[in-house]
């Protein structure tokens, strides 16, 4: 009673009403009640029994009449969730007691029609529950509806009721679920989605092999979809390829249609969202990953996507449309709107109208796949870019990938990491190096023109290249003579780099042309219009876009630090090739400074130029000395006595004021050319007065055959070599000295050289008495001829390459003589102030040798100039502080005993090295100060 | 004993010999723009024929560009830039 009177006041809060209620009233509640919870159990409980209906409904209404159908709906839901605690809940979850011990890892194949048959069966007998609980639900629905409309004579809207009534039982039954969920259960829905889901995609790729039999289209569920969505029979789903496929899968896609909706009405939606998504994700991953493999040849982000489209996509257009989903989503919000998104026609076959919930869902399916592939690419980034121009479609693919995720950062850090792992060690050869970078220069150009990603990536390498002693040279090997193509040859097979650049010089003029001819206003509107912002990672202190251009040969030039450097090497190489020719043939070479010129302007190239044009005037006087010969000769005055002519002889003639340096080492040649060189400086003379000729005589080509009976050899080789050998025309045995000082070389210089003509086997070698003389005999017969290559007519060797001897001095045999200068300032410098640092020597020395000779040179210069000193332990280093080496060091050790000379800094470090007796006859400090204000500059 | 024979006058035998070409001149640079001989004048990119040496009756050479330019700025009577001398072409 107190209770019933508790529930009233609550209600209500009218203590009046208690007042009208009489003992007859009170008897009849209390009846009521009694029957209402009779009916009520035997309605739930047991069996079920809904005969009780009209008595159950009876008592409701005398209940609702007294105001307590508040305290009916309570009693009422309480009953209900303790029947469905004990039919419902305590039964489903003991379906699933036996994965209880199986972890997910450990389920397989095997289990895979064992969960199915579990999962579908429990869904089934709870789902057959929570009918019947429905159906009670509704009996009670109905009671109170009635009751009502007898109050308000029909007028009474039921639904918000029902409405309310219904949502309050699938909260208690998914509160019932939930709060005794065993925690193996997400797991098992995980792999049951993804059991299916692979059944279905293993189902669609086999029916894709033989279509044609596909023709008779199932449309044996169309008519049940169309009952859950009416939309959805709008679609026209049958008649494309795509849409036919799926739905000779529906009955697949129905069995997992029904899990989900099973799932759902238990309230385990975003449970069973989750699983089924995880399953597609996975099953997208291995999809990218089979697909995208190893091979960088081809695109794959289409057939990715024709993937998606194919498999997940029309199974979650199946799924959605018999779940009825597509209903509530009337517009695809145009927020959601995706570039890919605006065209659905073409994304979408077989989906005529894609509901917002699909859009979705494609959006994240592409996502996820663009992340995943750019990911792969992006770990083997390295191997792409080395098969670069092979591999251009897996780049890209990589560049629409990053589009989509703008995780070019990722892709910064990683590759950045494998260069350093890859390709900036000791093992790999410069030139491998270099071709990496330009290739990674180009290939990052079309993953992003900006050109920002380019400079972080950039700068690892050009740091370490700039450490490199030959990379200058390889640059210029690269620039010039192309990937390993002969560039003499006529049909050039490789092409240069220059040549490449300047290809796509062109092919941009001819882009930039149209414009060109356009007003400045047009121009600068277009331009405009281009502008796009810097990526947010761009480096604010780098400059902007403009200073950022894709300058290939600029970002290589940055490497060797200055266009300078690069030229000067230029010209070292250049004047090398161009000595060793023995014909006037420098068309590629022309060629080469063409394109030079181009990049790096006309007067930088100035010196080169008139080099080639040495070689084109030496061609033509070359041709007018000889013609002056044959006039002579016609007159029959002179032919020498040793039978030969001037037409043996060819000359280049260098204005060496713009040539580097060359090696002018003098050497005795054999009298009769020597004799032809000298006609030939004074036919010279005779032609170009006042202008004389000075031969390098060790320089040239010489081109000789030597005849052994009946076979003859030939041979190109240096003038050295060629002196050697023709002194052995005459004297076929020769001591080491005797032959050095005829041919006017040091004995060491001979002994080197002559190895040539030893290893072809022309000259044999014995030690003589004196163990520092060695005699060179000429072989009688070449015995192993085949090996000698006698009778390979072109043997041709240039010996000058082999010895690695050079015709010019290198630049830095140039760099040291020009140093040289500098020696004795820099001993000076240590000696008054004991030690200095690398840059404090380079300020002062800029500081005072401003005039002639001008000191120009890098800290680099002047660090490797300084580590020559060591070497020749004239100098040392000990924590980055140079040092006087002996004497000098001596000196500074007694200077310990007159402080004013301030060199205590000194002495503690030479006293280390313990280098000095204290006991020698030089202790005393006079002696030292002699020396020292010698030593003063 | 078979002995080996240099033959100078197999078609296939050639000596190309490398030769620098000087200015036979007693001065290194060019009195009036103090450049090389050997190079060219300031005005001139190739050295050699397309810049050549002028020797005056005094013994002095100069560019020859360098020293058109002289004679004619001075009026009426040119002088050697070196020693003075009326400048007159050697002849």
């Amino acid at each position: 009673m107190t209770m019933v009177t508790q529930q009233a006041s609550s209600n209500y809060y009218n203590l009046g009403i208690l007042d009208s209620i009489t003992d007859d009233s009170i008897e009849d509640i209390l009846d009521s009640w009694t029957g209402f919870c009779n009916t009520t159990e035997s309605l739930l409980k047991d069996k079920g029994d809904l005969s009780v209906g009209s008595e159950f409904i009876s008592h409701v209404h005398i209940l609702c009449e007294n105001r307590l159908s508040s305290l009916v709906q309570d009693h009422f839901f309480k009953a209900l969730e303790e029947t469905f605690e004990k039919n419902g809940r305590s039964k489903f979850w003991h379906h699933f007691d036996d994965f209880r011990d199986v972890s997910i890892s450990e389920l397989n194949e095997s289990h895979k029609d064992w969960v199915q048959q579990v999962l579908c069966k429990a869904l089934e007998d709870i789902c057959l529950e929570k009918q019947y609980q429905e159906k009670c639900l509704l009996i009670l629905v109905h009671a109170l509806q009635s009751y009502k409309e007898g109050i308000s004579k029909g007028k009474y809207n039921s639904d918000a009721e029902r409405v309310a009534l219904f949502s309050r039982y699938r909260l208690m039954v998914s509160s019932v679920l939930m709060t005794t969920l065993p925690r193996h259960f997400p797991e098992i829905l995980r792999f049951y989605f993804k059991e299916r889901l692979e059944e279905l995609s293993d189902m669609i790729s086999g029916n894709s092999d033989d279509n044609d039999e596909f023709q008779a289209k199932d449309n044996m569920d169309i008519d049940e979809r169309t009952k859950l969505s009416p939309e959805v029979s709008e679609m026209d789903i049958g008649e494309t390829y795509n849409g036919r496929k799926i739905s000779e899968n529906n009955k697949l896609v129905k069995n997992i249609g029904k899990v989900v909706r099973d799932l759902r009405s238990l309230g385990f939606m975003s449970m069973a969202e989750d699983a089924y998504a995880s399953a597609i994700f996975l099953l997208l991953k291995t999809k990218v990953n089979d697909l995208a493999g190893d091979d960088y040849r081809t695109s794959v982000l289409w057939s990715i996507k024709e993937w998606i489209w194919a498999v997940p996509l029309q199974f979650l257009y199946a799924l959605l449309a018999y779940l009825g989903d597509s209903v509530s989503y009337d517009s695809p919000s145009s927020g959601l709107k995706s570039p890919l998104a605006s065209h659905p026609t073409s994304y979408y076959p077989g989906i005529d109208i894609p509901s917002e919930g699909l859009v979705r869902w494609q959006l994240r399916l592409e996502y996820f796949a663009y992340e995943t592939l750019q990911d792969l690419r992006i770990a083997k980034l390295f191997e792409i870019i080395v098969d670069y121009p092979d591999s251009s479609p897996a780049i890209d693919d990589l560049k629409k990938c990053l589009q989509y995720s703008g995780q070019h950062s990722k892709l910064v850090d990683s590759f950045i990491s494998s260069l350093r792992y890859r390709l900036l060690t000791a093992g790999a050869s410069t030139n491998d190096i270099l071709h990496q970078y330009v290739s990674t220069i180009k290939a990052l150009r079309i993953i992003d023109p900006t050109g920002v990603f380019l400079e972080a990536v950039g700068e690892p390498i050009r740091d370490y290249l700039k450490g490199r002693k030959d990379t200058m040279k390889c640059i210029v090997t690269m620039l010039t003579d192309g990937p390993g193509g002969n560039p003499n040859g006529p049909g050039n097979t490789g092409d240069s780099l220059l040549e490449e650049l300047n290809r796509d010089e062109e092919n941009q003029e001819d882009d930039v042309c149209d414009d060109d001819f356009n007003s400045d206003d047009r121009h600068a509107w277009m331009n405009a219009e281009r502008w796009e912002p810097d990526p947010v990672e761009a480096d604010p202190l780098k400059g902007s876009r403009n200073r950022r251009k894709f300058d290939i040969l600029g970002m290589i030039v940055g490497v060797i630090g200055s266009k300078e450097q690069l030229v000067n090497e230029y010209r070292v190489m250049l004047a090398e090739k161009l000595l060793n020719k023995s014909d006037y043939d420098i068309d590629s070479e022309i060629r080469t400074l063409e394109l030079l010129k181009i990049h790096f302007g006309e007067s930088s190239m100035q010196k080169c130029e008139i080099m080639l044009n040495d070689l084109i005037n030496s061609k033509r006087i070359n041709t007018n000395i000889k013609a002056s010969i044959s006039d002579v000769s016609q007159k029959g005055s002179d032919l020498g006595e040793t039978g030969v002519s001037l037409d043996l002889l060819d000359a280049t003639i260098i204005s060496s004021n713009f040539w580097p340096p060359v090696q002018d080492e003098s050497i005795n040649i054999p009298e009769t050319v020597d004799q032809l060189l000298s006609d030939y400086a004074k036919r010279f003379y005779e032609i170009k007065t006042p202008r004389k000729l000075l031969w390098k005589k060790n320089l040239g080509t010489v081109k000789l055959e030597l005849q052994f009976g009946d076979r003859a050899a030939q041979f190109t080789v240096t003038p050295v070599h060629a002196a050697i050998i023709m002194n052995f025309q005459d004297q076929t045995r020769w001591i080491s000295k005797d032959l050095a000082a005829a041919i006017g070389v040091p004995v060491d210089v001979l002994n080197r050289r002559i190895n040539f003509w030893i290893s072809k086997g022309i000259i044999a070698e014995s030690v003589g008495a004196e163990s520092d003389n060695h005699m060179f005999d000429l072989v009688d017969a070449m015995v192993d001829s085949s090996r000698n290559g006698v009778n390979n007519a072109s043997c041709e060797d240039l010996a000058a390459d082999e010895e690695g001897e050079t015709s010019v001095a290198s630049l830095e045999e140039q760099l040291l003589q020009e140093m040289t200068v500098y020696e004795k300032y820099i001993m000076g410098m240590l000696t008054n102030f004991g030690s200095m640092s690398l840059d404090r020597i380079h300020n002062t020395l800029k500081m005072f040798c401003s005039a002639d000779p001008v000191y120009d040179k890098s800290l680099q210069q002047l660090q490797s100039f300084l580590s020559g000193l060591l070497s020749e332990e004239k100098l040392e280093l000990r924590d980055g502080m140079y040092y006087l080496k002996r004497e000098y060091s001596y000196l500074s050790l007694r200077s310990y005993h007159c402080p004013h000379l301030k060199f205590n800094k000194v002495v503690q470090s030479t006293y280390l090295i313990g280098n000095i007796d204290e006991t020698s006859g030089y202790g005393n400090d006079s002696f030292v100060l002699t020396h020292y204000l010698c030593l003063m500059p | 004993m078979h002995h080996f024979v240099f033959i100078y006058l197999s078609p296939y035998c050639r000596w190309h010999a490398v030769a620098s070409w000087t200015w036979d001149a007693q001065d290194e640079t060019c009195g009036i723009c103090r450049m090389a001989f050997d190079g060219c004048c300031p005005e001139c990119k190739l050295p050699g024929d397309d810049c050549p040496l002028i020797w005056g009756a005094c013994n002095h050479a100069f560019h020859l560009h360098c020293i058109l330019k002289w004679v004619n700025s001075q009026t009426p009577q040119a002088h050697c830039p070196m020693c003075r001398r009326e400048w007159q072409y050697k002849g």
